[in-house]
């Protein structure tokens, strides 16, 4: 059991901060995480370790979060703390760099599929197969996902100053 | 895809910013992308996404944990039915919630957060205009005491250091020396290695053991008159600086790269990734 604990707290400050980037709110975050940990240690008599524990933690997270999402869609949107947060005067962005304000506004547009995806393979770090075991979803439709993704975070944050590609001049 | 002529997919591109492209290929998608500006420039700009995503997200994943999210814990708590639910006395918790979530909301807004690796590459580039300038005490120890260099600054590192071999682009091997941690304090002593050109032009390798998120990250960037490119895997980061105009400065790169992330094992690191080569 202590094995079994052990991995899943290695995995506990990477699903905070996937949990804080899809909620972008701390508390919700650490609820869901907190939740995903009961989760496992209640399934773990059903758990048969044929992929990796890591995954089955984000899938875990994600189901949580979706349902979570649901709930709060049925109840009525409540205020985004981000919504009541007044932004002091944002720094210009160096050359080349998107301003990580107007990113932050761009993720949270995305719609949440899309999000959820570009988050475990950027983020994360996951590998396309680890996420789209994830998601359960082919690894085409990832692909796709994290395609139209990267297009919208392009055109939502259009105003930065188009990048120079170093690797290419 | 490895023949030249083969035409790149959009999947190449995102495989190429995700640090998930075969090595094999890297050459091939760069050539197509010096030929298409126009999607070199798309690809730039999800380049500078991951960046800004990092940025943003990567210091949730730094905070201490709070003792709730503790599996042991948890798992006391089942054990001795302890039906507490940090749910139940959430509103309670929203006002001091709401501050701290303002402030850790606003932080970002304030002050982004500097990335390590803009940390690292900065120390990379001190260091190199620090040293390329010295012609006695260009190095500590010499190209000539190779293989105590290498035991020494591998185990100080903690990460074997084998100098690249960049002769093939007229760089030979001058010398390396150890260099304290940088203030940031999450990796430990940093090793440079400098490699001389014939024309006296030199270049400098920093090298540092992983960063604690052992992310897969790479970043080609200018500070000033240098030019530098930077990567990270799960064992080390690098940084390789110069003066040296684009095209060399990118073969002398991708040679560090290549030969500094082949293992000797079959587990491949995130950008060293197998599948599909």
């Amino acid at each position: 059991m202590s094995g079994f604990l052990d991995e899943i707290e290695q995995s506990v400050p990477g699903l905070r901060r996937y949990a804080r980037a899809l909620t972008r709110n701390a508390d919700r975050a650490d609820d869901l995480v907190q939740d995903c940990i009961e989760r496992a240690l209640r399934k773990r008599g059903l758990f048969q370790p044929s992929g990796p524990l890591q995954a089955w933690l984000y899938r875990i997270l994600l189901n949580l979060y979706r349902n979570s999402l649901r709930q709060t869609r049925r109840r009525g949107d409540h205020v985004s703390i981000d919504a009541l947060v007044i932004e002091p005067a944002i720094p210009a962005p160096q050359p080349g760099r998107i301003a990580l304000s107007e990113m932050s506004r761009a993720i949270d547009q995305l719609p949440d599929e899309q999000r959820e995806a570009l988050l475990l393979v950027v983020l994360e770090g996951m590998s396309y197969e680890e996420a789209a075991h994830i998601l359960e979803i082919p690894a085409g439709t990832l692909m796709s996902r994290l395609s139209r993704a990267r297009t919208a975070l392009r055109q939502l944050t259009g105003n930065a100053e188009e990048p120079r590609l170093r690797t290419v001049k | 895809m490895s023949e030249q002529s083969k035409e790149v997919t959009q999947a190449d591109l995102l495989a190429y910013v995700d640090g998930r492209l075969p090595p094999a290929d890297f050459d091939a998608v760069e050539a197509w992308l010096a030929a298409n500006p126009a999607r070199a420039a798309e690809v730039a700009h999800w380049q500078r996404q991951n960046e800004a995503l990092h940025a943003l997200f990567d210091p949730a994943g730094h905070e201490p944990v709070p003792a709730r999210l503790e599996p042991a814990a948890i798992a006391r708590g089942r054990a001795a039915g302890n039906s507490f639910r940090w749910t139940q006395v959430a509103a309670a918790l929203v006002l001091v919630a709401l501050g701290g979530a303002i402030g850790w909301a606003a932080r970002d807004v304030v002050t982004p957060t500097e990335a390590a690796s803009d940390i690292l590459i900065d120390s990379a580039v001190t260091a190199h205009s620090l040293y390329v300038n010295e012609n006695r005490h260009a190095v500590e120890v010499a190209a000539a005491d190779r293989e105590h260099l290498v035991n020494w600054l591998s185990s100080r590192v903690t990460q074997p250091i084998n100098p690249p071999d960049l002769s093939a682009d007229g760089f030979a091997f001058v010398g390396g020396r150890l260099l304290p941690p940088v203030e940031y304090g999450k990796t430990g002593p940093a090793a440079q290695l400098m490699y001389e050109n014939a024309a006296g032009e030199r270049v400098t390798v920093y090298i540092t053991s992983a960063l604690p998120d052992r992310a897969a990250a790479y970043e080609f960037t200018s500070r000033g008159p240098h030019e530098a490119f930077y990567w990270a895997n799960d064992k080390i980061t690098c940084t390789v600086v110069g003066e040296l105009p684009d095209a060399e400065m990118q073969a002398v790169a991708r040679k560090v790269y290549q030969q500094l992330t082949r293992r000797p094992d079959s587990s491949a690191g995130p950008m060293d990734y197998e599948r599909g080569s």
